[in-house]
């Protein structure tokens, strides 16, 4: 799937379905985060939820080609993320 | 920042405001009032002072707060306003007035207006019934936000679970973060969603993240604590300043739902112990099991660690950091590491090392031929085995950081124990060496860490009289030093008593009384058996070990120790160690039939022993060497090896912990691999003799222990060196 | 893009010397001089962060909170009230109405900006 819009607490309540339908219903769920142009915590809480509910499931969650703001927070939050390329890793924020 | 034309602003709004404020006051003057005018005027000198605090204008402020307060009351109807009150009031604004026209001149008030100024803030104050004076300055209780620096960068520890509402009051939690790093430096994260509930009943825009950070800062508490001034009511925070001890960091750890493995990465990932400490408090847990250690005590001071890293600064955060981030990298991590059987390694070695004896064989055969082509390639094949038997011993080399670290726990423990207040610093961590090397050395290291924390560090007491930080130190440093690695501890205590060392000995038996003892030899004297240096014996130094054992152990190793004390300032005790127990490069001497190997690294130089510095010589145990006394031993006699000295002898210069002597010997043949053979239980006590070697061509070699020989040479006057040692002379 | 902040004061002085502060720390500046005149400039353009007094004619401060929470592209926006310790009962009339932050008057403009970070940075 692809979030098109921003991802914060404004959208939070509809991307949360969004993203649950993903892991139900894709073998390799993954959302395409190259055009989010906002991002919170929120939104962040959204992405985390997902990757443990694929999780339980036995799957991973992907985060795709994420937008620089995505990069920000994903590296602030010290989150990991898959890349295009090899697993990169968001380190702390300096 | 151009203000000119906001302070016109500022002006002209403030006579707008105090024409208002006239206009009012004088309708009140008059009996009439309503709770919209009262409102009115309070928000004009609420509006005069907010802007004049904009500007610094602090006059202004303090005299409108009177003011304002008053009216606040008169809002609140705690006090009515009479026409009495309205008088007042009208008097204050043409103060007010003449305060903001002197700043629009930039002029000061005169004395008498400042004399008015002072009486009228005196009758509001008695309308506010003395609980908040007028003459109260209102700045200084705004005075919150300063630079908040406190001195040195420290390690914060901060965590912080977000409440529920956060989000809907506007709050992104990721914000806080952002400002963090803008009063320090967030070197680790880690983000914590395990409040987030089942998907089902997983409120969208409900906050149920928590953060753990660790920041380095400098700036103090109340700054730190202030980045969270606006979700103070809505989240759970605690920060833990650079003093935090490690109870604290564990306390907090089991208040998170994480399973013992994450425990641990948790720390090492929020920085709040280095991937070295975590290794070394597994190990520590290990030991409590042999019974090392106190099981209750969990209390190692952060900050000491902390202290230690600061100890050697940036690139230590660096590698902390790139250490963190390997540990990430955990799988990719694992699989570059295999586990061998350390017997393995040392049968692979010992392999090695016959091949080096087979190698100098072959050598010596291609020689004897004069087979060029042969020597070609046994010398090709020389140099092959030699980057075998290097990558082969590094195998074995280990940084001795582990060992060191787990004595922070033994510092802290043995301080409180003590009760004294000490730090342990660690420097040089890194440094390598053999491991059968580390693991016997950690206890004389024991031995001398306990030994500097109870008669090395003085009691707090007599510290802080001598004008000492209260706090002791006790240093680790390992480093390479010409071949080998030194090892020292060291603390900040009062040093060696040399009076009371030598009213001990002589009460000991160990010297004589008068003797003419120089202050290393008198130092020297604590690794005799059975001396103590406690005046009262406790369960630390009444373990019946002395500071001789330490010597022996070191001495098993082919290390030697020497102290450095200065009375007052402290001891540092020295240990030198070779890098391996293995393989030397051997530097082979002659002398009648009988083959030599000195260690290459300890050897200078050599020069042949000219008949003019014979003669010179003659009946002295020293030669002129450009002009500086050298010492030297006839190897020929100290080994009483016989036969007549070769027409040409040479002397070969040796060096050793800053050390040197002569050794005469009739031949120099040259550099060779050797590989160490211990020496049979028969001559282990022989003086001058480390153990032996076999030639390429099967003829066994004795290994010269220089250490040995040169504190023989430089201790023979007033030698005693315990029972140790038994001279073969 | 640079974040947005809506000034509401009362005092045209305050607005400025506020709006030159936030400017020279690189946001963008909307100002409203009262709640009313504020809630007009909630207009569908992106607003990250609202300042606003307390005491104000036509709408105070609670009210204009009251409001913004009432606004579906707005109510989840930051709110730095601006104080003063007589007004602490209003204080916490607006933090119940979802006002978490606030500045106390009188304040300097490095006090302002150090407040404005913490809740979102240039």
């Amino acid at each position: 799937m692809r979030i098109d819009q921003r991802m914060t607490i404004y959208t939070a309540a509809e991307l949360k379905p969004r993203l649950l339908a993903e892991i139900a219903d894709s073998a390799v769920p993954s959302v395409d985060l190259s055009a989010v142009q906002e991002i919170d915590a929120a939104g962040l809480q959204l992405l985390l939820l997902a990757r443990r509910e694929a999780a339980a499931v036995g799957r991973e969650f992907r985060i795709l080609e994420p937008s620089e703001c995505v990069r920000e927070v994903l590296s602030l939050a010290a989150v990991s993320y898959m890349d295009s390329g090899p697993t990169s890793l968001g380190g702390p924020a300096t | 920042m151009n203000l000119d034309q906001a302070f016109e602003t500022y002006v002209h709004e403030s006579r707008d405001l105090l024409q208002q404020m006239e206009e009012l006051l004088l309708e009140f003057s008059q009996g009439r009032s309503d709770p919209e005018s009262v409102n009115a005027l309070f928000r004009a000198a609420h509006t005069i002072k907010g802007s004049a605090g904009l500007f610094g204008l602090d006059g202004i402020v303090d005299f409108t707060h009177g003011v304002e307060s008053v009216l606040d009351l008169v809002r609140d109807g705690a006090v009515p306003m009479t026409p009495d009150l309205a008088a007042l009031l009208l008097e204050c604004r043409d103060h007010m007035a003449g305060l903001v026209e002197a700043v629009a001149a930039g002029t000061e008030l005169d004395d008498e207006a400042l004399r008015t100024g002072a009486e009228l803030q005196r009758q509001l104050g008695t309308y506010l019934g003395g609980e908040a004076s007028a003459a109260q300055s209102p700045t200084a209780v705004v005075e919150t936000g300063g630079s908040g620096v406190a001195g040195d960068e420290g390690y914060w520890h901060i965590s912080v679970r977000f409440g529920r509402d956060v989000f809907r009051n506007g709050m992104d939690p990721l914000s806080f973060m952002r400002f963090l790093s803008t009063v320090g430096r967030i070197v680790a994260v880690t983000t914590l969603a395990h409040e987030i509930p089942a998907a089902d009943e997983m409120d969208p825009e409900s906050c149920y993240l928590g953060f753990e950070i660790g920041l380095v800062s400098a700036a103090d508490q109340s700054t730190i604590e202030g980045v969270f001034d606006f979700v103070r009511d809505d989240c759970t925070l605690q920060i833990l300043p650079p003093t935090s001890r490690a109870a604290d960091y564990v306390a907090l750890i089991e208040a998170l739902p994480a399973d013992e493995v994450r425990v641990g990465d948790l720390l090492v990932r929020c920085g709040a112990i280095t991937e070295a400490q975590l290794e070394a408090a597994l190990r520590i847990q290990g030991a409590e099991a042999a019974g090392i250690g106190d099981a209750a005590a969990q209390a190692r001071l952060i900050g000491e660690i902390l202290i230690a890293q600061k100890s050697v600064a940036p690139p230590v955060v660096e590698a902390a950091l790139d250490k963190q981030k390997q540990l990430r990298d955990g799988k990719a991590q694992e699989s570059r590491f295999i586990r061998v059987d350390a017997d393995k390694l040392d049968r692979l070695i010992n392999q090695i090392g016959e091949l080096v004896i087979a190698g100098a064989g072959i050598n010596l055969v291609a020689k004897r031929r004069g087979a060029a082509d042969l020597l070609e390639a046994a010398s090709v094949l020389g140099t092959l085995v030699e980057d075998v038997r290097d990558s082969a011993l590094q195998l074995r080399m280990v940084p001795i950081g582990a060992t060191f670290n787990r004595f922070q726990r033994v510092v802290h423990d043995v301080a409180r124990d003590l009760n004294k207040d000490i730090a342990l610093l660690i420097n040089g961590g890194d440094t390598e060496l053999d491991k059968t090397m580390v693991e016997r050395i950690a206890d004389p290291l024991m031995h001398l860490v306990r030994n500097a924390m109870d008669h090395g560090i003085e009691p707090t007491e007599v510290r802080v009289q001598n004008g000492k930080p209260a706090r002791g130190t006790v240093k680790l440093n390992a480093y390479h030093d010409s071949g080998g690695i030194v090892i020292e501890v060291g603390d900040d205590g009062g040093g060696l008593k040399t009076d009371r060392i030598v009213a001990k000995a002589v009460s000991r038996g160990l010297i004589p009384e008068g003797a003419a003892l120089t202050q290393r030899e008198i130092h020297e004297l604590i690794f005799e058996p059975g001396f103590s240096t406690a005046s009262q014996i406790n369960n630390l130094s009444g373990r019946g070990v002395g500071m001789d054992v330490v010597k022996s152990s070191v001495t098993d190793l082919r290390g030697t120790v020497e102290v450095d004390s200065r009375e007052g300032e402290g001891t540092t005790i020295r240990i030198r160690l070779p890098l391996t127990l293995a393989i030397i490069d051997g530097f082979l001497v002659g002398v009648n039939d009988s083959v030599f190997v000195v260690p290459l690294d300890m050897v200078e130089e050599c020069i042949e022993f000219t008949d003019a510095a014979r003669t010179e010589a003659r009946g002295r145990e020293f030669v002129n060497l450009r002009g500086q006394v050298l010492p030297f031993i006839q190897i020929r006699d100290l080994f009483e090896i016989g036969g007549q000295p070769a027409r040409r002898e040479n002397i070969l210069v040796v060096r050793y912990a800053g050390q040197r002597a002569g050794l005469v010997v009739d031949e120099l043949l040259g550099e060779a691999q050797t590989v160490i053979k211990p020496l049979g239980k028969l001559f282990q006590k022989v003086r001058g003799i480390g153990g032996s070697t076999i030639l390429g061509d099967g003829r066994v070699a004795l290994i010269m222990d220089i250490p040995g020989l040169l504190r023989h040479v430089h201790g023979k006057a007033t030698n005693r060196e315990g029972a140790s040692a038994t001279a073969l002379q | 893009m640079a974040k947005t902040i809506l000034v509401v004061d009362d005092s045209a002085s305050l607005r400025q010397v506020v709006g030159i502060a936030l400017k020279g720390a690189g946001y963008q500046v909307v100002e409203g001089c009262d709640g009313k005149d504020a809630l007009t400039k909630l207009d569908g353009r992106s607003v990250n962060l609202i300042i606003s007094d307390v005491n104000m004619p036509n709408m105070d401060g609670i009210s204009f909170v009251k409001e913004v929470k009432k606004l579906p592209n707005y109510r989840f926006t930051p709110i730095i009230m601006l104080t003063t310790e007589s007004l602490e009962a209003k204080m916490k009339e607006a933090q119940a109405a979802g006002a978490k932050a606030w500045v106390t008057k009188p304040f300097k403009p490095d006090q302002m900006l150090a407040a404005v970070a913490k809740l979102c940075l240039p």
